[in-house]
């Protein structure tokens, strides 16, 4: 019995927007990712609501926002609370990617689409995963399984089969990187060979990409011209995805020193910084395998980074001396430090700033990336947080007064504690208590002479609750920009605790209100953009698409012309049907393959005789299907659950006595006269390739192969006509 | 049903129902693990370690019982010696070409540990198992493995789960064709500071093959023996002696210097007493403690992202005894931990004749090493020099080890009610008391049918597994739904235990098998006319189709033309049509060698003379069963023969005979009937093959 699969495409189809499917197997429904725009669209969101009650599960395929941005707000404020599904490195980084985005807004803007809370909660209902672990789904979702493989680009990224037991498997990889790269394996499509439906997108369709080593020169002429001439570079880059891969390239053109960078600094600037770094540090497990080789080797851990300096805001940026190299997020340049810096560096014509993605339309990177050449002026919003003075103060703190009588208990609570905390820290700057760490990592143990104290432990004793480093608000403090809120959530982020109360509290404290203002900024710095999405390109897509010889092709994502273009190589290079759903169209996928089990006697398997053809064995079986009776051989009790159920209604097949069955001799595997030519060899015959003909022992044997993939064999009558035969009907499975 | 029996035998080794689980290694011993999992044609080992108690090739498993080219798989549980010591020399020095897989934390120590172990023996260089370099070149033939994620090879479906014990320590569930099996390697269910209990396998297992080193121990709680080890240790230094702590320099040393550390920094007065771990081993291996955390508990997990765990502030290092200062009161962990040589050893001749001094193993010992023998506190002991030295100084026993005990074991059989239980990795007494225990416990629940096995090294455990092969019925050959009596035909396809059964025009589509053809053409000379062929054919083949000028078809398949003197066939190649076109040809060559060709060809009857076979019929009938017993005249097409008083009645136009009075008679008859039909009508090609 055919399974029904219908696909509502709520996002993310025939257009750029963020990825998000309703995938609909019988009377489960899979949500396939569950992405947000860099602007919050709300439109599609409202769409996505209704079905929150309905979805069963959420399976995620990267940790960054055009994946999962939208999983707090379904999960906070719509009540989505199914289980969700991701790899253990979406599920680490997917929060950074979150905290990061709220910390971002929140520097801008009053941002209240979702909150930290929101995102713990989302955060909470992950089920993290290994790649190609089984998850065998129960309930309503019996005789279903899914299984995360890996798909490159990000860590973690993932595409997800999807097998209904024993007859379809559906396979959903989007934004998959099939080339190695620095630190990612390419994605695993071994496992993948001809799925009943693959659901894929063709946004980078158009797409060819440069060379890598052209890219990286590329990067790396960019970045010297600009540090040379005594600029700054500014590279926005998202959180902690692709970021890693050009981080750990850029600490690796720094150890280079023949590079002549090392002058220079280079600093990794979001709000969580040095958590992602410390999150890939203890994720090498799912990186390439090279990087693997390299620290089971020699034991040095590839972000562990020499040059690399940690960053997580503006004022300690400044602090870092100029020239240098800031990699910023967000890489579409909507939020986040890479718009401040954009602001406060585009005007100079040293600076440069590089843009490594193509991210929405209308986003301040996508419009960089069109326009490219430099001077031109672009009128932008312009959003700070800013303390509130004077007039408004007063309001404020007078209508505030009523408000927090009313719930000063909690509010006590926390700041007490946090008090104690802060009393207990001795003074210092938050990173130079990181670094430290750092380089107390290599002494293991206690410094052995005791006489020459290297580390001075005793002073810089670390504390730590059960929320994880104590906070030391005196750390955060800036000398020259005053966004108090920031500073408190960026204390809150480096040590990653999970109270949410405290940028409440801030803005309690210091009142801030937020100003837009809508600047004509004169654009002189040079834009370059460098591709360092880690997607696979147009050309290997089609040809993946075409090898993978889907039955059912679902192509997503992407703008019309190169859907158009995809679907129009698929239709021709392979049988599949190809579907190309628009946004909000609900597509039914059901395959009409028939199937079903049926049990093998020993007695019918031991009376086949099975021909070896690659990594199978196959056999031409004649066979009636018996009668139904009681089987009472069952090997064991503990048989699990699925197999006995099936085992109840299978029917057996039997071998038939009837000879006068009979079948027409089938050859099977594909001969490749270059490879007969070895065999023919081998075998001590004379033969040589002449026109694309196998001429064999002397010319009086032919071979060639027509256009249909028939073989003929032309010879004159001699015993080496027979032998040659012979040779060639030894290359085929003959059943 | 002799003939059954018989193909049963025949049955090869991938069809075979027979599990064996054959230990080279830790069969009724600790030590050199390595275990022979052999079921369908697959060949699995379990771990390849090497025995601590013993050196050179007697260290081995007993490898040489079976052929290293023809495993397929080799599973590494953990990286103690015990587990892998023999993997560089199985991989690099025997033919062996399947895959290995380890976890990600046990391949980074394993190139560290190994290293250094070949480093401290104190073997002769001939005697070597392998050199620093097989090792360095076994390590690109180890594949990794992550927890939970499975990997098929050739069919052999498998995946680890945490297994506590040491970091990075896996338990291996192996599938094949249904049948799964789980290998604990050395396991414990107890949480400890920085590893996670092992993990219960959510699938029952068909079998278990468990680890048995403690055997009906139980241990003693976590905190209590926590406390007493803190307390001998205190009451060691305050008394003014040397406290050595012989442990192994990965695994359980990392647990004793998380507790001492903690405990030196609860008692101030202790500061001055220093503790030294000798292991530059250890000191390696830091960076993979800090980076596989995801292996660990979650304490840890948590607490890495703030500061890491593993940077003790009351250890030192000491990098040999050279830099040792011998002066008053310490506290000296070193490795190795049975005290076979090495600095623990050093250390141990040099401190064993004073009373002040304390020895505290903390780990499991093997017979036959020094740790194992000052347990039963000898007089004196045997330096490496060989002198007879007194032992004063106090040997306690406090096991540290994240081995499972006799609680956990119990506990865990209980959860998995796995039917067939192998023992291994234990002493042959454990095993004995673990075995007798484990029956006693189970026997009171009479649904329970479990079978506990003990098996001594290379001694094969034998067990049946009637696995049900199932078949996919996929495309046009399932359009049908299945009911019973109904014959299905097509190509089976077998692949990694899975089988599939397709109409051969679906090969395409629902494998990655193409369908080919073959044609051939075959050519020779031939000098006389085309109707002498033309004749000989019909004669043998039947109606000879005219295609075209000088083309004929025979068969209704092979295509015979004739273009100057030279004839040539063109078939499509198959069995059938191969025999075809061989006598195609033989007729060819007879035409060939016909001399004198007559001027007109006699034709050839293309029809049946039905008057002919009428005569015939008679004279033959009459032949068998005398003059009488046919009429002399019939007309139509019903005749009827009477042999003793019974009558047959034959039916020419449909060539059926009747009798219902004598079967016997009818069968004679019919077969009399049909066979010289046959010889009669021309000669007629069934072509749908």
């Amino acid at each position: 019995m055919p399974s029904i699969i219908k696909l509502h495409a709520i996002s993310g189809a025939q257009d750029e927007s963020p990825p998000c499917y309703l995938l609909q197997v019988d009377e489960f429904r899979f949500l396939l990712d569950c992405g947000w725009d860099e602007k919050f669209n709300p439109n599609f969101i409202k769409e996505l609501k209704r079905y929150a009650g309905q979805i069963d599960a959420v399976l995620l395929s990267f940790p960054d926002q055009q994946h999962l941005g939208a999983l707090p707000y379904m999960v906070g404020k719509c009540g989505l609370s199914c289980p969700i599904y991701a790899t253990i490195p979406v599920y680490k980084m997917g929060q950074m990617f979150m905290y990061d985005l709220y910390q971002s807004r929140t520097n801008m803007e009053e941002f209240d689409i979702f909150s930290l809370d929101d995102v713990d909660a989302a955060f909470d209902k992950i089920i993290q995963l290994k790649y190609n672990q089984t998850i065998t789904l129960k309930g309503k979702g019996y005789g279903l399984t899914i299984t995360p493989l890996p798909a490159g680009h990000m860590i973690g990224g993932t595409m997800w089969k999807v097998v209904k037991m024993g007859e379809e498997d559906i396979v959903y990889a989007i934004d998959f990187n099939h080339k190695k790269e620095r630190h990612l394996n390419g994605c695993d499509l071994e496992k993948l060979a001809r799925p009943s439906l693959l659901i894929t997108d063709a946004a980078n369709c158009m797409n060819e990409q440069e060379r890598r080593r052209v890219r990286d020169e590329k990067l790396m002429t960019n970045i010297l011209q600009t540090l040379r001439k005594g600029g700054n570079v500014l590279i926005a880059v998202d959180t902690a995805g692709r970021v890693l891969e050009i981080s750990h390239m850029l600490d690796q053109l720094w150890r280079n020193k023949e590079s002549g960078l090392m002058a220079y600094s280079v600093v990794l600037l979001n709000n969580v910084s040095y958590n992602v770094v410390e999150f890939a540090k203890s994720q090498i497990e799912w990186m390439s395998d090279k990087l693997m080789k390299t620290f089971e080797g020699a034991r040095n851990n590839p972000f562990q980074f020499k040059h690399i300096q940690l960053c997580h805001s503006i004022s300690e940026l400044n602090k870092v001396p100029s020239p240098k190299v800031v990699l910023a997020s967000s890489p579409d340049m909507e939020s986040g430090f890479s718009r401040d810096l954009f602001v406060q560096w585009c005007s100079n014509p040293l600076n440069s700033i590089i843009v490594t993605r193509r991210t929405t339309p209308g986003t301040l990177a996508r419009i960089l990336i069109e326009k490219e050449t430099s001077p031109f002026t672009i009128p932008l919003e312009v959003k700070k947080r800013v303390p509130l003075e004077g007039a408004e103060l007063d309001a404020y703190l007078r209508s505030e007064k009523g408000k927090s009588l009313s719930n000063i208990k909690s509010e006590e609570y926390s700041s007490d504690e946090s008090d104690n905390e802060m009393e207990q820290v001795a003074l210092g700057k938050h990173d130079l208590v990181v670094k430290q760490e750092v380089k107390t990592k290599t002494g293991f143990f206690k410094s052995n002479k005791k006489q020459f104290p290297m580390y001075p432990f005793y002073e810089e004793k670390i504390k730590y609750d059960e929320y994880g480093e104590i906070v030391r608000p005196e750390d955060y403090k800036m000398t020259d920009l005053t966004l108090e809120a920031e500073e408190e959530v960026v204390n809150k982020e480096n040590v990653q605790v999970k109270e949410e109360e405290m940028p409440a509290v801030d803005i309690n404290e210091v009142p801030t209100k937020c100003v837009t203002t809508v600047r004509n900024l004169h654009v002189a710095a040079m834009i370059r953009f460098i591709d360092f999405e880690g997607r696979s390109d147009g050309s290997s897509l089609n040809k993946i698409v075409a090898q993978l010889k889907p039955h059912r092709l679902l192509i997503v994502k992407g703008n019309p012309e190169s859907i158009q273009f995809m679907a129009n190589y698929c239709r021709k290079s392979t049988d599949a049907k190809v579907l190309t759903p628009k946004t909000g169209d609900v597509v039914d996928a059901t395959t009409e393959t028939h199937i079903y089990q049926v049990k093998l006697t020993d007695a019918l398997l031991s009376s086949l005789e099975f021909k070896k053809i690659k990594d199978a064995e196959i056999a031409w079986l004649d066979s009636k299907l018996a009668q139904k009776e009681v089987d009472e051989v069952i090997y064991s009790e503990d048989v699990t659950m699925s197999e006995s159920v099936l085992g109840a209604e299978i029917p057996t097949l039997e071998p038939v006595k009837d000879l006068s069955l009979s079948h027409h001799a089938t050859f099977i595997n594909k001969l490749r006269l270059s490879d007969f030519m070895v065999v023919v060899k081998k075998a001590g015959y004379h033969c040589e390739f002449s026109g694309g003909i196998l001429q064999c022992c002397n010319g009086t044997i032919a071979l060639r192969k027509l256009e249909s993939g028939t073989v003929t064999m032309e010879g004159c009558i001699s015993p080496e006509y027979y032998q040659i035969r012979d040779l060639l009907y030894s290359q085929y499975a003959i059943v | 049903m002799a003939t059954k029996v018989k193909v049963e035998s025949t049955l090869p080794a991938e069809e075979s129902d027979l599990l064996s689980i054959r230990p080279l290694g830790a069969g009724q011993e600790v030590g050199r693990s390595c275990i022979m999992l052999e079921f369908k044609g697959k060949k699995i080992m379990l771990d390849c370690g090497i025995h601590p108690g013993l050196s050179g090739m007697d260290a081995l498993p007993f490898v040489d019982l079976v052929e290293a080219d023809e495993i397929d798989l080799l599973l590494i549980s953990h990286f103690h010696l015990d587990h892998c010591g023999a993997l560089p020399w199985f991989l690099q020095k025997t033919s062996f070409k399947g895959r290995c897989f380890m976890t990600h934390a046990t391949k980074a120590i394993y190139r560290w540990l190994l290293s250094d172990y070949i480093k401290v023996s104190n073997i002769a260089t001939e005697q070597m198992l392998y050199t620093e370099a097989d090792l360095e070149s076994s390590m690109d033939k180890i594949e990794t493995i992550n927890f939970h994620e499975e990997k098929d090879v050739m069919g052999v479906k498998f995946w680890a789960y945490n297994a506590g014990h040491v970091l990075g320590a896996a338990m291996f569930m192996i599938e094949i064709a249904g049948v799964k099996i789980l290998y604990t390697g050395d396991f414990s269910r107890q949480e400890d500071r920085h590893l996670m209990a092992a993990e219960i396998p959510n699938v029952h297992p068909d079998v278990l093959i468990t680890e048995s080193t403690y055997g009906t121990h139980v241990h003693e709680k976590r905190e209590e023996r926590e406390s007493r080890f803190t307390s001998l240790v205190n009451s060691i230094v305050t008394r003014g002696g040397r406290c050595l702590i012989p442990v192994f320099a990965l695994g359980r040393a990392q647990e004793l210097l998380l507790i001492l550390d903690e405990y030196w920094s609860q008692h101030p007065e202790l500061h001055d007493v220093p503790i030294y771990y000798a292991s530059s081993l250890a000191k390696k291996c830091m960076a993979v403690y800090q980076t596989y955390v995801n292996a660990m508990n979650d304490k840890i997990k948590n607490q890495i992202a703030v500061s890491n765990p593993f940077v003790f502030k009351h250890i030192s290092n000491l990098k040999g005894i050279d830099h040792f200062e011998d002066v008053g009161p310490c506290v000296v962990m070193a490795s190795p931990g049975m005290m076979q040589s090495g600095l623990s050893r050093e250390l141990f001749e040099s401190w064993c004749s004073d009373h002040k001094n304390g020895v505290i193993i903390a780990g499991y010992c093997v017979e036959g090493t020094l740790a194992k023998m000052i347990l039963s506190e000898p007089e004196e002991i045997t330096t490496m020099a060989g002198q007879k030295v007194p032992l004063k100084m106090s040997v306690d026993y406090i096991s540290f080890s994240a081995h499972t005990d006799y609680q956990q074991t119990r506990d865990f059989i209980k959860i998995l009610k796995p039917p067939h239980i192998v023992l291994v990795h234990g002493e042959q007494n454990e095993m004995n008391r673990l075995k007798t225990a484990l029956i006693r416990e189970f026997e009171v629940d009479p649904k329970n049918k479990m079978q506990i096995y003990n098996p001594r090294n290379t001694v094969a455990v034998e067990l049946y597994f009637r696995g049900e092969k199932t078949a996919k019925v996929m495309g046009t050959l399932a359009v049908e739904p299945p009911k019973p009596g109904n014959i299905l035909s097509g190509i089976l396809v077998k692949r990694n235990f899975n089988y599939l059964l397709l109409d051969p025009g679906d090969l395409g589509r629902y494998s990655d098998m193409v369908i080919s053809q073959v044609v051939q053409r075959q050519s020779m000379h031939y000098n006389g006319p085309i109707n002498l062929l033309q004749h000989i054919l019909t004669q043998l083949a039947g109606p000879v189709e005219s295609l075209e000028d000088k083309k004929l078809r025979i068969f209704g398949c092979i295509d015979l033309t004739l273009v100057d003197k030279c004839v040539t066939l063109e078939w499509i190649a198959s069995p059938v049509n191969d025999m075809y076109a061989d006598t195609v040809l033989a007729a060819v060559l007879q035409a060939e060698s016909v001399e004198d060709v007559p001027k007109s060809m006699p034709s050839t009857p293309t029809k049946m003379d039905r008057m002919h076979f009428k005569e015939c019929l008679m004279e033959m009938l009459q032949d068998m069963f005398g003059e009488d017993s046919v009429p002399k005249i019939f007309k139509g097409d019903k005749l009827h023969v009477t042999v003793d008083g019974k009558k047959a009645d034959i039916d020419l136009e449909h060539m059926v005979v009747l009798c219902e009075e004598d079967e016997l008679l009818q069968q004679v008859v019919q077969t009399a009937v049909s066979k010289l039909y046959n010889s009669l009508s021309p000669p007629k090609v069934d072509t749908s093959l």
